[in-house]
């Protein structure tokens, strides 16, 4: 999918989720595995959420908005 | 009818200047077609507007000002001052910054968080102010204009008030419900068992005194985290938010919902959410009086202007609002009146105090022709004078102006800082990330006990679980970590040092100017109107020997006698060298007489014939070509000439009468300057365009062993580039007109002496006095500052960055103990106390060369070292 201006919001809301949420579902998977409770797993689900979508957001954006930048000056050209 | 890719097209006007001719119309309506985006663009040279038609998705109003910009033309923008209440460092730029900026006109948003500002250059023919105000308040912030003058100073400090009372009053909220939080949390521990009753500590209770807390002056956290998380931006607040959102979130479900497994109904951190509010909210406390006193240099200027003046109209006194006095109206000053405008004395005499508005200690007296500036306050006597600069156009208002851009600039430090704590931030959330994975996976099973405890308290956490360990743990170190007083530690230490070069007149014109003065290692002079006074006065006369064969000349036998006729020869000269004797005869009392004739020889002197007798005056050359015998006194004369004095042989009917020497004579305080700045550490070099012979012989008089001589007015940029490349991070001192180049090509470019016009000058730093002491007050202010910026940057990062680890769990296994929020908290207020009280010591500070007893006020030359040669 192309980045544009108009677009970039949206395509860096779905990254850092995405990736909140894979963070997420490995510390779940993890938790599972290494027989923790449910109130640790789900609650520290929750925080490793909450963690890495602040990570995430501020770096993710800036990044997705920099590449749409980089793909618009082009067409300058065309 | 339009297609539906034409319905989203924007349209947009933008003014251009500079366009002279329909070439620049092509060239302008060509750039603008050539980017991508632009549908349209139609330029009208009469009314100086490009009108274009664009896709916003493509392009936006700033790249196509930066286009019509790069082609050589001026897009005129308007500017608005905004006073923006609710402003945090680091982070509300990021929320206000692109908010606006995405308003179609907007084309650059800068901030001061040192004193609430936010500064917007925009199109006023695309947005309007009051769009730019109403996207900031939709953002959750208080907005209102900043006025001009006084009133708008009057307004602002009402405004600050008003945030220091809404603090105020949360910290009346915070304070007492947290303490009584505290005390119930603890109320089963002696001392507090023996008289607080059991029930104090029912979680119902803390719960019912611990919500008000989060909604109410704890919810300006979230709602400031909330509005950058949506705009992907992360701050302080969110710290805050984390901390104080984890902290309650555990207490809520443990008292509700007690077998969730969080630690049970004896882990509740109502106290902890409660204490966090209560010190962050004292740390804004603290934030929001430090920028309200740093800004109060630029308050004792404003309060200098009076706001009524009384004028001359048809020929009566009437006093009128001083904003309304025109340009060429006649002002009158009484006794005590402070002065409205600049002007220049038509009638009267006075003493003048200037010293708030120039740094100069001592009254000034002003006569007929003098001039007065606007804020100076009349001593004694009384005048009338012509207003000749009036508004903003008078040296109180071009100072107040400047100080006011030094301090909405950013120096490279602060910049630095900001990226620090911008990054800071994400690495904290990291840290906490790591410190919550490694105690649940690891640090748990390997050294939990049940003898668990929070440092410094009796609070046993025996009954915590996996989870709300490690919870505890993460949200501490987020806490802790958070540099909250770094976003003002600068700014603020910035201000006062700005406001206080002000009271000295010393006017910084950016802080990177105040951060590269601190640095200066090497300090170079112009020689000419810098350390010395820059026009030649008489400092020698010597009256040669009679020789035993002639008689001729007996009357010309004393030094009055020699300076008279050299004056008379000279009366009507315009040379520099001729108007110094003609001052120096008239200093010691003489009236030389009207030569009979005048001739100019160049590059020799002047003949003259004065009361029927021939007088000569000059250079050997000329004295050689007339036959005069020099010998008596040659030897005098290169004695001068080594001091890097100009001799002038005086000749009557003939006969050789004496010497006359002129010289550039140095500044009272040079001397003393050169030597304090030796004493600071600092390379000295003087710079001259004088013959190597004189110029040293000026610098060994204050002490200066590097000379730069011969350097003709174009070289001196080079000269100081080569001191650059030689290491030196160079300071150049001139007279800021001739000197311009070099004093651009220098670190820090110092005008000295200006007077008060300082809109004019070049350089980094204006002197406003012509005391050369000034350049070491500058430097002391200088490296105050900066040493109030580290200590400042030391209180805000010093606390947290040492207590992470603490906060991690690393001595836990040792003494298993654990940081409580509330001491982090603690730490963090601790940061911004230290921060506000250690920039507070700026407004006690005096420049160490400024603490003695006031130097003289009037500088005269020298007297003239007379003498008649004792034969």
């Amino acid at each position: 999918m192309k980045i544009t201006h108009a677009n970039a919001g949206r395509i860096a809301a779905v990254l850092y989720t995405g990736g909140s949420l894979l963070a997420t579902l490995v510390f779940f998977t993890a938790a599972t595995i290494g027989d923790y409770g449910w109130v640790a797993r789900l609650g520290g689900a929750g925080w490793i959420f909450v963690l890495a979508m602040i990570i995430l957001m501020p770096t993710v954006t800036p990044w997705v908005r920099e590449r749409a930048g980089e793909q618009v000056t082009p067409a300058a050209h065309h | 009818m339009a297609t539906k890719h034409d319905q989203h097209l924007k349209e947009a006007t933008i003014p251009v200047a500079g366009m002279t001719c329909a070439a620049c119309v092509r060239k302008v309506e060509k750039a603008l077609h050539g980017m991508p985006g632009v549908h349209g663009a139609t330029v009208n040279l009469a009314a100086g507007k490009a009108g274009v038609s664009y896709d916003p998705a493509l392009c936006d109003v700033p790249a196509m000002c930066d286009q019509i910009e790069k082609i050589g033309y001026d897009v005129p923008a308007a500017r608005i001052e905004l006073l923006v209440l609710g402003m945090t460092p680091g982070h509300c730029e990021h929320v206000i910054g692109p908010a606006v900026k995405a308003l179609s006109g907007v084309r650059d948003v800068q901030f001061n968080f040192a004193t609430d500002t936010v500064t917007v250059e925009y199109l006023d023919s695309v947005a309007s102010a009051a769009d730019i105000k109403n996207t900031i308040r939709s953002l959750g912030y208080e907005v209102h204009d900043k006025g001009e003058g006084e009133a708008g100073l009057d307004r602002e400090r009402q405004l600050r008030q008003a945030e220091l009372r809404r603090q105020a009053i949360n910290m009346l909220v915070a304070w007492p419900l947290a303490s009584i939080v505290m005390l119930c949390t603890f109320s089963g521990y002696a001392p507090l068992s023996s008289f607080m009753p059991s029930w104090a500590d029912d979680k119902p209770l803390l719960f019912a005194l611990t919500t008000p807390l989060v909604l109410g002056p704890g919810r300006q956290f979230f709602v400031h985290s909330w509005n950058g998380l949506i705009r992907g931006v992360t701050d302080m607040n969110l710290l805050y938010a984390t901390g104080i959102g984890a902290a309650y979130g555990i207490a809520v479900i443990n008292t509700f919902f007690q077998d969730a497994g969080f630690g049970g109904e004896r882990v509740t951190f109502y106290e902890a959410a409660a204490l966090l509010i209560a010190f962050i909210v004292l740390g804004r406390y603290l934030e929001a009086l430090t920028r309200g006193r740093t800004s109060e240099a630029i308050r004792k200027l404003m309060k200098l202007r009076p706001r009524r003046a009384t004028v001359l109209r048809n020929g009566i006194e009437t006093e009128i609002p001083a904003d309304e006095v025109r340009v060429g109206d006649i002002v009158v000053i009484k006794p005590g009146d402070a002065i409205p405008v600049d002007g220049v004395i038509v009638d009267g005499y006075s003493s003048v105090d200037e010293s708030m508005v120039t740094g100069e200690s001592l009254p000034v007296e002003k006569r007929v022709g003098d001039e007065v500036i606007a804020g100076a306050i009349n001593k004694m006597g009384a005048f009338r004078f012509e207003a000749r600069r009036v508004g903003a156009d008078t040296a109180l208002a071009q100072i107040i102006r400047l100080v006011e851009e030094a301090q909405t600039t950013k120096a490279p430090i602060q910049a630095l800082a900001d990226r620090v704590a911008g990054n800071f931030i994400l690495g904290v959330h990291a840290l906490a990330l790591t410190v919550f994975l490694f105690w649940f996976f690891a640090g748990y099973s390997l050294w939990f006990t049940t003898d668990t405890r929070l440092i410094l308290t009796p609070y046993k956490l025996s009954e915590l679980e996996v989870f709300g360990f490690a919870l505890l743990v993460s949200v501490s170190v987020l806490i802790i970590s958070c540099p909250c007083a770094v976003g003002l530690a600068t700014p603020a230490a910035m201000m006062a040092g700005t406001g206080k070069g002000a009271e000295f007149g010393i006017l910084f014109k950016g802080a990177d100017a105040v951060e590269s003065s601190s640095r200066v290692n090497t300090v170079v002079f112009d020689k000419t109107g810098t350390l010395t006074r820059g026009e030649p006065s008489v400092t020698d006369v010597i009256v040669a020997p009679p020789p035993p064969s002639e008689t001729s000349r007996r009357d010309v036998s004393t030094v009055d006698d020699v300076l008279a006729l050299a004056a008379a020869a000279e009366k009507h000269s315009e040379h520099p060298l001729g108007e110094a004797i003609v001052r120096g005869a008239s200093d010691r009392g003489l009236d030389p007489p009207d030569p009979q004739t005048f001739d100019s020889v160049p590059g020799q002197g002047v003949v003259a014939k004065i009361d029927g007798r021939d007088v000569l005056l000059g250079n050997r050359k000329l004295m050689a070509e007339r036959s005069i015998d020099i010998a008596l006194l040659a030897s005098e004369a290169e004695r001068l000439e080594s001091e890097g004095k100009t001799a002038m042989f005086v000749a009557v009917d003939g006969a050789l009468a004496g010497v006359v020497a002129v010289a550039d004579t140095l500044k009272e305080t040079s001397a003393q300057a050169v030597r304090e700045l030796r004493k600071m550490g600092l390379e000295i070099v003087m710079m001259s365009g004088d013959n190597r012979r004189t110029a040293e012989a000026i610098a060994a008089q204050v002490g200066i062993t590097r000379v730069l001589a011969e350097v003709l007015p174009g070289g001196k940029a080079a000269e100081v580039r080569r001191l650059q490349e030689e290491g030196g991070v160079v300071a150049m001192v001139g007279d800021g007109v001739n000197d311009a180049p070099a004093l651009a090509q220098a670190d820090v470019g110092m005008a000295i002496g200006s007077g008060t016009d300082v809109a004019k000058e070049t350089g980094s730093v204006i002197l406003i006095r012509d005391d050369i002491l000034d350049v070491v007050a500058k430097i002391q202010i200088a490296r105050q500052t900066m040493r109030l910026v580290r200590q400042n940057l030391f209180w805000a990062f010093g606390y947290n960055a040492a207590t992470i680890p603490l906060a991690a769990g690393i001595a836990y296994p040792l003494i298993h103990q654990i940081v409580s929020p509330e001491l982090a908290a603690l730490l963090m207020a601790t940061s911004s106390f230290s921060v506000t009280m250690n920039t507070l010591r700026m407004r006690g500070y005096r420049p160490p060369i400024k603490r003695g007893p006031p130097t003289t006020q009037t500088q005269r030359a020298p007297e003239p070292q007379l003498a008649e040669a004792a034969r």
